[in-house]
Formats: structure tokens, sequence, C-alpha cells
């Protein structure tokens, strides 16, 4: 590895990869931007990147983005690098190197000579395109919610549907402007999503073997808790629409006091999107999603597992 | 004062489809100037805000049947609106008429009101006539088209190298997306080929680089700067060598400025004006069917250089 111009490596480690389709990445991290400023913290390590962005300590999102999605992956360290860069910048910046035709690898490299993140792409018209992005120090550590919300335990309440009808259905459950409470039931199998605000909705999905609806149900208990509907929201509201349209599954799990987990699936095609194409046709990997929402505690009439 | 002059299919196809949209990006109202020999869209000549954009066509491009007469050497100019302008043309030409006809009248919309200036289309079709006044302001007095003119005369200049742009809709989609990220443009010229777009902030620094483009004018040749430098040193090197200029833009109006791909131009150049003046982009059109430049029509934008990252 020819590593000109950048810091010596000591504590810090290095990355040096290339990426074939920047779009996936954009994809990936603009479904967790539900603000115009934010801050994502980027850990580096063998397994690939993850990015993590924390709302009000009860809303986290954590996007993985595996070294296999990658052309090449090299890196080195003897600790994981961690640190701060601004999402929207990122994406932005990213976005700026998704104008370019052609099927060339963008570079992403860490860390520069001022601990910076790297991008360089030359597209097929030998135009070169160059960033960097001033990195911060992290100032904590985020919440592990997996752990928190042990969703490893034998049997969590959960479920699968299309993407898109959980983000209909929330996208319906604004109209009450009240906390949403999702009710996962053995007996019907079924989950409710109820808000009871200045009017009252609820959205009912019945399992049925044989619907198109669930891609997946397990609940032995009835499980019921309330979250705020911003934090809800935000799961969901910023997927791209091509992304939706892709048909894969979010699968929701309640785990240990009520804390929620969604989990999206973004296709990341080898190569930039060819529409003459289909995607079994080329070779399409998945970037993971996921969000942790907090139950909402400010509500005394939030109920719980019955 | 008159004026009357019959729209070809052309002509109409020129300003509704391609020039009318393209400049009403820039601003919502615009001077035209017409001579003798020439009909002239200018926008923002007079002063030194916002982007200049000036659209010369010859008569013969747009008009058959032209007629003008004024008592200040045959020019009228005067304000209008785009979008009505844009409106009734293309009205007008779903009228299908036989004949579209275009002339400065003088109506009032009511008996007690004073006259006002309209530019009228009339479209007479075998069966019927479809009016249109699309209101204007009172024709510039002697002073103030001489001004006009003035402005114009000065405008001529061209920077001495300009470079070739290959894919303004590449261009475009860039600049876009450089927008979100910053506010001030670093726009770099030299005269072996490269053209640099850069955006700095405190937190991002984002460039792009296009090299081996087609030099008009001063070229030189690109061994004259160490090829193993990284971008943004050779740019240095260059400027240092008088072989480079580098001028800071508006990046909102240097996007507004590119929207002149709805003209549909056949080629495309950026060029920095002598003593760092003004960025000029320059189009050139070809006559239909053919790879040949049809000097009859002509669109440049100059865009207010940035001091320091301040107008």
């Amino acid at each position: 590895m020819n590593w000109d111009n950048d810091s010596d490596s000591g504590e810090v480690g290095r990355l040096r990869c290339l990426l074939d389709n920047v779009q996936g990445l954009v994809d990936a991290l603009t479904s967790v931007r539900w603000k115009k400023q934010q801050d994502a913290l980027c850990e580096i390590s063998e397994h690939g990147l993850v990015f993590t962005v924390e709302e009000w300590s009860c809303l986290q999102a954590r996007v993985y983005f595996r070294k296999e999605l990658f052309r090449t992956y090299e890196y080195e360290a003897r600790a994981r690098p961690l640190f701060g860069v601004s999402l929207n910048l990122l994406v932005d910046c990213l976005n700026t190197f998704t104008s370019s035709s052609g099927s060339t690898a963008l570079e992403l490299r860490y860390p520069g000579f001022d601990m910076q993140l790297m991008l360089k792409l030359i597209d097929a018209n030998n135009i070169c395109h160059n960033a960097e992005i001033r990195t911060l120090v992290p100032s904590s550590v985020p919440r592990d919610f997996s752990v928190d919300g042990n969703f490893d335990s034998v049997s969590p309440a959960c479920f699968a549907v299309k993407s898109s009808s959980l983000k209909e259905a929330i996208d319906d459950l604004e109209w009450p402007g009240s906390s949403i409470s999702i009710k996962i039931c053995p007996d019907p199998q079924q989950v409710i999503f109820k808000g009871e605000g200045h009017g009252d909705l609820q959205i009912v999905f019945p399992y049925s073997v044989h619907a198109d609806l669930f891609i997946a149900f397990q609940c032995d208990r009835e499980v019921s808790y309330k979250y705020k509907y911003k934090h809800l929201r935000a799961t969901t509201a910023n997927i791209p629409s091509s992304i939706l349209k892709d048909n894969r599954g979010s699968k929701l799990t309640i785990g240990r006091g009520g804390i929620l987990k969604v989990q999206h699936l973004i296709s990341v095609r080898q190569s930039p999107m060819d529409h003459n194409h289909s995607y079994q046709t080329q070779g399409v990997r998945v970037s993971y999603i996921e969000f942790f929402v907090m139950p909402d505690e400010d509500d005394p009439d939030s109920p719980r597992v019955s | 004062m008159k004026f009357r002059a019959v729209l070809t299919d052309y002509g109409v196809n020129l300003l509704e489809r391609r020039f009318l949209p393209a400049l009403e990006k820039i601003g919502k109202t615009c001077h035209i100037l017409l001579t003798p020999h020439y009909v002239i869209l200018l926008h923002n000549v007079l002063n030194t805000v916002g982007v200049q954009a000036i659209a010369q066509f010859t008569k013969e491009a747009i008009f058959d049947d032209y007629r003008i007469s004024s008592q200040y050497d045959d020019r009228i100019a005067f304000t209008v609106d785009l979008a009505l302008l844009s409106r009734a043309l293309k009205s007008s030409v779903s009228m299908d008429g036989d004949l579209l006809q275009i002339k400065l009248v003088k109506k009032r919309a009511k008996i007690t009101d004073t006259p006002t200036p309209y530019l009228t289309i009339e479209s007479k079709g075998f069966r019927s006539a479809v009016v249109q006044d699309v209101p204007i302001t009172q024709p510039m007095p002697r002073r103030e088209v001489e001004e006009l003119q003035a402005a114009l005369d000065m405008a001529q200049d061209l920077p001495r190298t300009l470079v070739q742009v290959p894919n303004l809709l590449q261009l475009t989609s860039l600049v876009e997306r450089l927008k979100n990220v910053g506010e001030v443009l670093e726009v770099g010229v030299t005269q072996y080929g490269d053209l640099h777009l850069h955006v700095s902030t405190t937190l991002v620094s984002i460039g792009s680089e296009f090299r081996s483009l087609r030099v008009l004018g001063v070229r030189a040749d690109s061994t004259s700067v160490d090829a193993t430098l990284n971008s943004s040193e050779r740019l240095r090197e260059a400027r240092d060598k008088g072989l480079a200029s580098v001028v800071k833009v508006d990046v909102k109006q240097f996007v507004k400025s590119l929207q002149c791909h709805h003209t549909k131009p056949d080629a495309s150049f950026c060029g920095i004006a002598p003593n760092d003046g003004c960025l000029l982009m320059m189009f050139q059109y070809f006559i239909p069917g053919t790879r040949q430049t049809d000097n009859s029509i002509s669109l440049h934008y100059r865009l207010p250089v940035l001091l320091d990252g301040i107008t």
C-alpha cells in the first residue's frame, strides 16, 4: 500500500478501499438522515464500516456497510479507528461523485495527513473528483442498544413486512398527533398500530401465512409499548423511494424494556444501476440499517407487557 | 416608432422552446433591443449584480419581413416579462395559423386609460385569428438606448483562452450537487485545457478537474507544469507561471447560468476575462443538419467574480 501524504499510522489504523457503486452508500446513509445537521460516528474495522447516528438518547440508527460490498478493502490497525463526521456533508460529497458516468470505483482512504476522510474518483471521461472531509474526535461512545434490548433472547416478539407497507402505515399514523402504540398479539396473530390524539387511528396487520403482507411473525405473548411519533417516523421517512421499490423487508422487534429495533435492507448493486437489467442478473448485495427507539416514558398510560 | 415582423417556425422554436426557458432562470424580465439587423435579449447588462446574459440573433434567424423604424437610429429597446412572452408564443403555436405576426402597438384597456405599449402577437388562420397582447415597459428614450448599446459594446470582449466543456449536462449535474456543500465555487482555467472546480469550507474541500479539454485562443503545452503534482499544486504552479486564471463565483449563480442547456448548444466554452474581471460562458450553435457554426445565433453569460468570498 502506498500511503503518500497520509499521516503516520501510529495507533490510528488505516483504511483504503474501493467502492464500485457510490449510490448504494448514499442510499444507506440517506435512510438515517432525519435532520438537516447531524453528526455520525464512523467505526472502521476488519469487517467493514459502521456509521452511528444518535438523537435525544432515545433514538439511534446504525448503518452497516460490510467489507464484501467493496471491490477492495485494505485495512490495518491495532485498535479500531473511531471518528465523528458530519453526516449531511458526507452524503452531499458522495452525491457529487454519483453524478459521474461509467463504472470506475470510488477510492476511500482514512486518515489523511490531518485525519481527514479522503475520497477520490476518476470517471470514464477522465474527470478527477476529490474530496477531503474533516473528521471530529468523538465526545462519547454510543449506547449499545442491542445489548440493552436483549434482542438475542430466545423469543422476542418480532415481525417482518415489506418496507413500503411499514412506511405507509407510519406515514398515516401522523394524523392523530399522538404517541403511537405498537401491540404484537399471539392470538389472533396480528400487529396493531394505534394513535389516540385529536382523533383515533388504528391500523391492524393481520397475520396470515397465505397473504402477502408479512414476511415473518413471531410472538409468544402479547407485547405493547408506546413510542413518540417523531422517533417512529425517523425509522422510515428517509428511505429513498428507489429502495422501497425493491420490495425488500423491514423487521421490527420489541426487546427488553420496550426497546424497539427496526431493521431495513438496502440493496447495493455491484455496478451503477443499469435500468436494462433486473437485479437478478447483476450482483446485488445488501447493507443493513438498524434503528433503536426507546419507549415513550413521558406517557403515564403507556401499557407494558401483558 | 414602428416595429412589425413575421415570426418563422424556426424562430418561434428558438425562442419559445429553447432561449426563453433558459433566460427565465436568470430573471423574470429582460431587456429586448431591436436594431435594423439584430434582435438581442439582455439580462443585467446595466448593472453589475447577478448573471449577465446576452442572446443575440440576426433578424433573419427569427423573422421574415422585418420592419423597424425609430428616431434612435432605428433602434427600439424595452423590458418584457419572459413568462408572458413565452406563454403568448406557445398558445400562438397551438393555433397553427398560417401567419404569426408580431408588432409594437399602443392600446388602452378602457377608453379612460392612457395608451400603454404592448407587443401584439397575431396568429391568422383560415377561419379565425388570435391576438395576444404582451405588456411591455415604455420603449426606452434615446439616452437609455445609447446606454444599453454602450454596455453591449463593452461586453463583446472575449477571454484570451477558452476551454470547451465536453458535457454540459454532466457539468450542470455536478455543480448542482456542489451547491449543497458550499456557497463559493473556485473556477480555474488553464491554457493547456484543464478546468478546475473547487468548493472549500471549514469542514470540507471538494473539487473536480477536467483535463485536456479543447482550447480556443492562447494555449500552452501541458508539459509546462509538473504532471506528478496533485491537482491543486498543478493549478498553483500554472497560475504562478501565468498559464492559468482562477476566480471565485457564487455557486448558485453558476447553477442558474448552466440552465442554458435548455438552449441546446452544440458547443460550450468557459473562460476567465482579462484581469479576472468575470467568468464567461460562451455557447455555439450549429446550422441544423451540419457541424458548421451558425453565426446568426450567439449566447454569452458573464458571472460576477467574488473578491475574497464576497461580492
